[in-house]
């Protein structure tokens, strides 16, 4: 991640082309700024005044350009350490507490600025004993820590600016049923090689439609294959994946000719059912119950799932987690390492995992629902692109380029 | 302007001072009197500082602050061997009832020498001595813009061995001493430059005091001095190669008390060292009074 300064330039600056001589020296040195507020002059006596941020690529890059900026008159904005209170209760944030965002962060403490080590939004930042600061969601948080008050000695760097023909340029965050689809999950199966490349993992996270629309045996395909490592579904994704692999239908619908078969209403829950009866669905898999389908590759292939439960769910499975909070924790664990996400036409869970992602993972964002798309681009994720297609089709064609 | 009693090259702290360089002190006093003789025959009235010793440098009183319309901005010296010069320059401005400013702690700033009025503005030389940073408070204690020029050859390391103001239109401007954004400023500012070369920039030609139409040069090439005459000027060059030991030339030995910008109106036209203009402070006009 980079590292940013606020840099303040005052006088006849614009006159005397000393703002555009320290923009120039800035981008000369391989760093960036952003322009936080010029105020001109009024009259010719007036002073102007440039506020920016400057960022690089570490620290040591940031302080050499720094010192360059103040030959030429452009002085490090005064900084102070960030403020702590310790909370009082346990769950209950100190008042005024710092609320995050899902950038990446820094904290300064003794003078020195520290990386948090896990961005999420909407939490509270909290400093360890080493110095370090980590976000805790509310609940987490016990009487005691220090949290941190304030905006004083917090710092959020901007993502880097992707800098001429960027491979993730396409996406715009613009939401269009009108797209040529065929090339754009060209693109995201290009996107998901240069993430592994990198070493970095795929989430998943899968609404029921990705089985209704028979597309449960290309998403079994990518997990076999090694394409998606982490799965975050709900009771129904992991039901009907269950049922269409143990009874051919998915919510009593064969998904082989599609003609509803008598009392097919009730299969999911004989599945559940029988699940339960083995305690969890890696024992039903080691019992020879389940013998395929997306669980039965996680299971297979160690892909950890975590699988969120909700009010109207029927049985559910064994493996769901009914306690929301406790899910949500579950599914944090998942998150390092974590460079792409794929939503797949899943609303709620799609939400709450965008609710705990750092702003730098990519996120793609499948609905046949236009609504849907928008409102999982709009939630923060800044590097969001949604596709308004068919969830099936998406997969088939995304399993087509990845899957040898 | 300031006796020469205890002028002497005492330490480094350009490229043109060497320790071993002995200064001959009677004809220092001589050539720095002819001076006094040259500027007063100009026009000009000259006033005096007290030499103090100790203070070498203090000769060099175009060091001492920055004037404007009464208006005093005491220097602060880069190099340690200069800071005492200070308090002798504030005492003389304080007697001689100027309004008297310092810069904010921590902003270095050498006076006149890197500070020089041109039609409405100062252009103020930075980096060898003087900090960026003063531009803005310089501008503020002194009620006219101040663009700031990044000099970028130690050898010249105040602005006045690179630019001086002729009249309302003309400049002596040596471009190579500063960056490209300093070139580009000055030439937006100056209608009719006298491009000095390296050599006659080396050889001090910029640092030339201007009396109404006499220049009183330290060097002037054939070239120069023609260009001069034909723009109505009359060429002295002066004798002070004992100063030239010390990285001075006249500009240097003198510091212009009459400058009068306006705060916000067109071009006033005057150059530092003219002595036309609107009347200075006290009821006196003149050049280095």
């Amino acid at each position: 991640m980079s590292s940013a300064e606020v840099v303040e330039v005052e006088g006849h600056i614009i006159d005397s082309l000393i703002l555009a001589k320290v923009l120039d020296v800035i981008l000369d040195a391989g760093a960036d700024y952003r322009l936080l507020d010029v105020e001109i002059g009024r009259t010719n006596v007036d002073p102007s005044r440039a506020r920016l941020e400057v960022s690089a690529a570490d620290d040591d890059a940031l302080a050499a350009v720094v010192a360059q900026l103040q030959i030429h008159g452009a002085n490090r904005v005064a900084q102070v350490d960030a403020v702590t209170e310790a909370a009082d209760v346990d769950g209950v944030l100190p008042e005024g507490f710092y609320a995050t965002t899902n950038l990446p962060t820094q904290i300064r403490m003794g003078g020195h600025w520290v990386e948090v080590d896990n961005p999420e939004m909407d939490c509270a930042l909290v400093v360890r004993p080493d110095g370090r600061a980590r976000t805790v969601p509310m609940h987490r948080v016990r009487a005691g820590d220090p949290v941190i008050v304030g905006r004083d000695g917090v710092r959020v760097a901007p993502l880097q600016r992707p800098r001429g023909a960027s491979p993730f340029e396409f996406m715009s965050s613009e939401v269009s049923s009108e797209k040529p689809k065929e090339q754009l999950v060209a693109r995201v199966a290009d996107r998901i090689r240069a993430a592994k490349a990198g070493g970095g993992k795929v989430l998943a996270v899968c609404g029921p439609a990705v089985i209704h629309t028979g597309a449960g045996p290309d998403v079994a395909d990518l997990v076999r294959a090694g394409v998606i490592d982490v799965l975050f579904a709900g009771n129904g994704f992991a039901t009907h994946d269950i049922e269409s692999n143990v009874l051919g239908t998915s919510l009593g619908v064969p998904l082989g000719d599609g003609l509803p078969p008598e009392g097919g209403h009730s299969n999911h829950l004989r599945v559940i059912n029988e699940v339960r009866r083995r305690g969890s669905i890696a024992a039903a898999v080691a019992d020879g119950y389940i013998t395929g389908g997306v669980m039965f590759e996680c299971v297979q292939h160690g892909v950890p799932f975590v699988l969120g439960g909700s009010v109207r769910d029927d049985g559910p499975l064994p493996d769901v987690l009914t306690d929301v909070v406790e899910a949500v924790d579950a599914m944090r664990v998942e998150l390092p390492g974590v460079a792409v996400a794929l939503m797949l036409a899943s609303t709620l869970h799609a939400i709450a995992t965008g609710n705990v992602l750092p702003a730098g993972v990519e996120t793609y964002c499948v609905d046949i629902n236009q609504a849907v798309v928008t409102k999982l681009a709009d939630r923060g994720s800044h590097q969001a692109l949604g596709i308004v297609t068919d969830v099936g089709l998406f997969l088939s064609t995304l399993a087509r380029h990845l899957v040898p | 302007m300031c006796p020469p009693e205890h002028f002497g090259v005492l330490y480094e702290i350009n490229p043109w001072m060497h320790r071993e360089v002995t200064v001959d002190l009677d004809r220092a006093g001589d050539q720095w009197s002819a001076l006094v003789a040259t500027l007063i025959e100009a026009g000009a009235t000259v006033e005096l500082l007290e030499p103090q010793p100790g203070l070498p440098d203090l000769v060099f009183t175009a060091n001492a602050g920055t004037l404007n319309n009464g208006n005093y901005v005491a220097s602060r010296f880069r190099h340690p061997y200069r800071q005492p010069e200070v308090d002798h320059d504030v005492a003389w401005f304080t007697d001689h009832g100027y309004n008297v400013a310092a810069l904010p702690e921590g902003i270095g700033h050498e006076g006149a020498g890197d500070a020089l009025p041109f039609r409405g503005v100062f252009l103020s030389g930075y980096r060898s001595r003087s900090d960026a940073g003063a531009h803005g408070p310089l501008s503020a204690l002194l009620g006219a813009p101040v663009r700031p020029i990044e000099l970028i050859d130690p050898r010249l390391y105040h602005l006045d061995l690179t630019f001086c103001p002729l009249d309302d239109r003309r400049a002596l401007v040596a471009p190579s001493a500063w960056d490209r954004y300093g070139r580009k400023v000055v030439e937006a500012l100056v209608p009719e430059p006298l491009v000095l070369d390296d050599d006659e920039m080396l050889a001090f030609c910029g640092n030339s005091v201007v009396v109404g139409r006499t220049v009183v040069m330290p060097s002037c090439t054939p070239r120069v001095g023609r260009q001069l005459e034909l723009w109505g000027f009359d060429v002295v060059v002066v004798d002070i190669d004992e100063f030239l030991k010390a990285g001075g030339g006249c500009r240097c030995l003198t510091l212009a008390l009459d400058v009068a910008l306006g705060p916000t109106g067109p071009a006033s036209g005057r150059s530092g060292a003219a002595t036309e203009g609107a009347p200075p402070p006290s009821s006196e006009t003149g050049a280095a009074r």
